[in-house]
């Protein structure tokens, strides 16, 4: 498996990077950690080009490096990649140019094959979606954040499963809830929710919600095989069915203290476009950790 | 079964989010192209106006490429009836296309000779420690030398040499976050007030020399230095000033920065003979700017300078090839054809006119009121698109503005400069905005002063010192 991290700076993204590389690690994934700066004036990117390669002559980072320099001693203390020698960092020699806006650092992990780091400039959602797309990533995590409508563009537009690491406090022990109904990503969100659980070595918590008090085959279906996957997998759960406003429910349960994971819609995405779905509203309306399975 | 996938309504989606200005743009040229010509405005102009309402729309959003917008000028002013395809081609290759041209190029050529170590040198001997002097110091070269060779080059050659200071001063970030304004900015600054101080500075100057050919002005390199250059030097100490108030360094003295930059430098040796010959051709290549522009043109000497350094093995082909942008020389020659068409179907004039005629008889009372309205006007512009763009579109209708010419074509020229405002009106502020040292608000903070100095001092300056050229 394949995931990406994606980091903003030092000061807020720390607590996305830690817990993306232990889901990570949870997974034996192959992890690709990108900053993604910001887009440079189309009048000037090969002026800017020039002026970072002259930059690099005098053994000045450029923009970003600090970043990946402080994900990489973070991975070094961690103890998720090799090192032969602890002191040395990445070095501006082991960044390769591989686009006008891509740059990388290949690492060997402990727990899978490679660790890259990458440097992108550019808009946020087009920068990931690339590298989504070059890369085979199953997985994209990246921290919460105020942008209007930038949780409707990742569940939109990036073609990976989303993990947005909201407000994630290091120090406190969070417990798994999955949410189960009958769409066709349920299953697998119950399979990575109980990755999840095991690595974490934290209980799961499941409810199936209905906005009628009623719950078809469907819902009760899905329900029976997530229990049965569980008992199979020797985690310990407990199950509820509730009634209500599904992102309205799954707020109150979660509260602070769940990673939620849960499938994503399938709907027609002209129709997720205007009207949004169940996990977009949960991810605006929540306040925690929550992965959109796809 | 679904006519289109999920995948791929997804992507549609995906384009039209990102597109919608291409969307919008292409509605209201159709729309635009349907109304009925205003009064005054000849066919041909109202297709022209269409063009670059079209292209200034694109360039703005930045929804497509620069060269592709580049290509749809040139394509519209075919397929919109302007000219034959070889007369949209012949007016979109010139001298100042060329120049432009060369001097992105040379200034690749620049950068590899390593000058920027010897400027370091040269800049701390003179200034010494102190923060203030330094500041001074880089204001002062930084302006000097974008006089000569372009903005975008001094800006790359400068930025080492500031990042360094900073990084030897402190290498936390927050601790020097004011002493790394007032250095980066007196280089962003610096640059862009001594760009227009001679006509091989920027592209807007060849561009806008090209204009004043077409009203029969010609003016040669020395005089446009005699025009400007005294405009330049009275900046100098002035935007030295407004930076050192803007902002309040942590560090009154820079002792161990510039000690351990001396060190750094002192390492790289002497002056080798390939350094001297670097040297060598940038004079030959300036004294033919000097002597004979005027004959062969700004862009032919600097093109054969761009040959010299070739040949020489002092730069190679693969370091100009990746890091000239040739998108950029589509669309700068494009927008020279756009301005070209523009003056030609008698858009400039009626746009001209209805400026006129909406400030009424104040521009003939005081001609500085004309003078303070192109500022303002060139001045927003070149803050959202480049400066050579800017003049490039405006120069025509500016040069309809007023009785003088070469007066008003200056004056376009010289605002077009004052990209104070935000990190990409200019090259040399992006360039140091990509640093990560200074932040987009830092430009405000610090621009709004020096635009409205900058722009008291032209409109003084202008109608003062300029009135001995007439």
């Amino acid at each position: 498996m394949k995931f990406l991290i994606a980091i903003g700076s030092k000061e807020y993204s720390g607590p996305t990077l830690k817990l993306g590389m232990r889901v990570a690690r949870a997974f034996g994934a192959d992890v690709t950690i990108a900053y993604v700066g910001e887009k440079i004036s189309s009048f000037s990117t090969s002026e800017v080009l020039m002026a970072q390669e002259n930059l690099d002559n005098w053994e000045v980072n450029r923009r970003g490096v600090d970043v990946l320099e402080w994900a990489y001693e973070i991975l070094k203390d961690q103890k998720y990649i090799e090192v032969e020698n602890l002191d040395e960092g990445i070095g501006e020699n082991s960044l390769v140019q591989t686009d006008d806006d891509r740059c990388e650092v290949f690492l060997k992990g402990t727990q899978s094959d490679e660790v890259k780091l990458i440097l992108r400039n550019g808009e946020i959602i087009s920068q990931l979606r690339g590298e989504v797309s070059r890369s085979e990533i199953d997985v994209t995590i990246i921290g919460g954040s105020q942008k209007r409508r930038m949780a409707h563009n990742l569940i939109q537009y990036i073609d990976s499963s989303i993990f947005v690491v909201n407000k994630y406090d290091l120090n406190q022990k969070y417990k798994i809830l999955i949410a189960v109904d009958d769409s066709p990503n349920t299953r697998k969100a119950v399979k990575y929710g109980t990755r999840v659980s095991q690595s974490f070595n934290v209980p799961v918590e499941m409810i199936t919600v209905s906005k009628k008090d009623e719950f078809g085959d469907g819902y009760t279906s899905a329900a029976n095989w997530a229990k049965k996957f569980l008992r199979r997998s020797n985690i310990s759960f407990g199950h509820q069915f509730l009634v209500g406003e599904p992102a309205q429910v799954i707020y109150e349960v979660a509260g602070d203290n769940h990673i939620i994971v849960m499938g994503s819609s399938t709907q027609n995405p002209l129709l997720k476009f205007f009207k949004g779905s169940k996990p977009l509203n949960v991810m605006e309306t929540c306040k925690c950790p929550i992965l959109i399975v796809k | 079964m679904p006519l289109l996938s999920n995948k791929v309504i997804t992507e549609v989606l995906y384009w039209v989010t990102r597109k919608k200005w291409l969307i919008l743009a292409f509605a209201l040229s159709i729309i635009l192209f349907y109304v009925p010509s205003p009064e005054g405005l000849t066919p041909e102009g109202h297709r022209t106006l269409i063009i670059a309402v079209t292209a200034l729309i694109l360039i703005v959003g930045e929804v497509i490429s620069l060269p592709a917008v580049g290509i749809l000028i040139l394509v519209m002013e075919v397929l919109l009836g302007l000219d034959t395809s070889d007369g949209v081609a012949s007016s979109f290759m010139n001298d100042a296309v060329f120049f432009i041209m060369g001097s992105l190029m040379l200034a690749v050529a620049f950068v590899k000779q390593g000058w920027d170590s010897r400027i370091a040198l040269g800049i701390i001997r003179l200034t010494g420690n102190k923060t203030r002097n330094i500041v001074f110091g880089f204001t002062a070269i930084s302006a000097l030398l974008s006089s000569f060779i372009g903005e975008h080059t001094v800006a790359a050659l400068m930025l080492p040499l500031a990042m360094t200071l900073i990084r030897n001063t402190s290498k936390d970030h927050e601790r020097v976050r004011e002493l790394a304004a007032v250095l980066l900015f007196s280089i962003a600054y610096g640059s862009l007030i001594g760009s227009i101080g001679t006509p091989s500075g920027g592209g807007r100057n060849a561009i806008l020399i090209t204009y004043l050919q077409l009203f029969d002005v010609s003016i040669s390199y020395i005089g446009w230095m005699k025009m400007v250059y005294p405009l330049v030097l009275l900046q100098i100490p002035i935007l030295t000033i407004l930076i050192l108030t803007s902002f309040k360094p942590e560090y009154k003295q820079l002792d161990t920065g510039v000690r351990k930059l001396v060190v750094e430098v002192a390492k790289l040796g002497e002056m080798t003979g390939r350094a001297t010959l670097a040297i060598l051709i940038f004079l030959l290549v300036f004294a033919g700017w000097v002597f004979l522009s005027e004959s062969l043109g700004l862009g032919t000497i600097a093109l054969m300078g761009v040959f010299l350094y070739l040949v020489t093995g002092l730069v190679r082909w693969e370091d100009i090839n990746r890091n000239t942008h040739w998108g950029v020389i589509i669309l700068f020659g494009s927008t020279i054809s756009l301005g070209s068409y523009i003056k030609s179907t008698g858009a400039a004039l009626w746009l001209a006119n209805h400026l006129i005629s909406i400030t009424g008889s104040e521009m003939d009372a005081f001609p500085i009121f004309t003078d303070a309205i192109i500022v303002v006007l060139t001045a927003s512009l070149a803050n959202i698109l480049s400066s050579s763009a800017t003049v490039a579109v405006l120069s025509p209708i500016t040069l309809n503005m007023a009785a003088d010419p070469l007066h008003v074509g200056m004056v376009t020229a010289i605002a077009s400069s004052f990209g104070y405002f935000t990190a990409v009106a200019a090259p040399a502020c992006t360039i140091v905005y990509s640093s990560g040292m200074i932040r987009a608000k830092d430009f405000l903070r610090a621009g709004w002063k020096v635009g409205l100095a900058s722009t008291a001092l032209l409109l003084i300056y202008a109608n003062t010192y300029w009135l001995i050229f007439k």
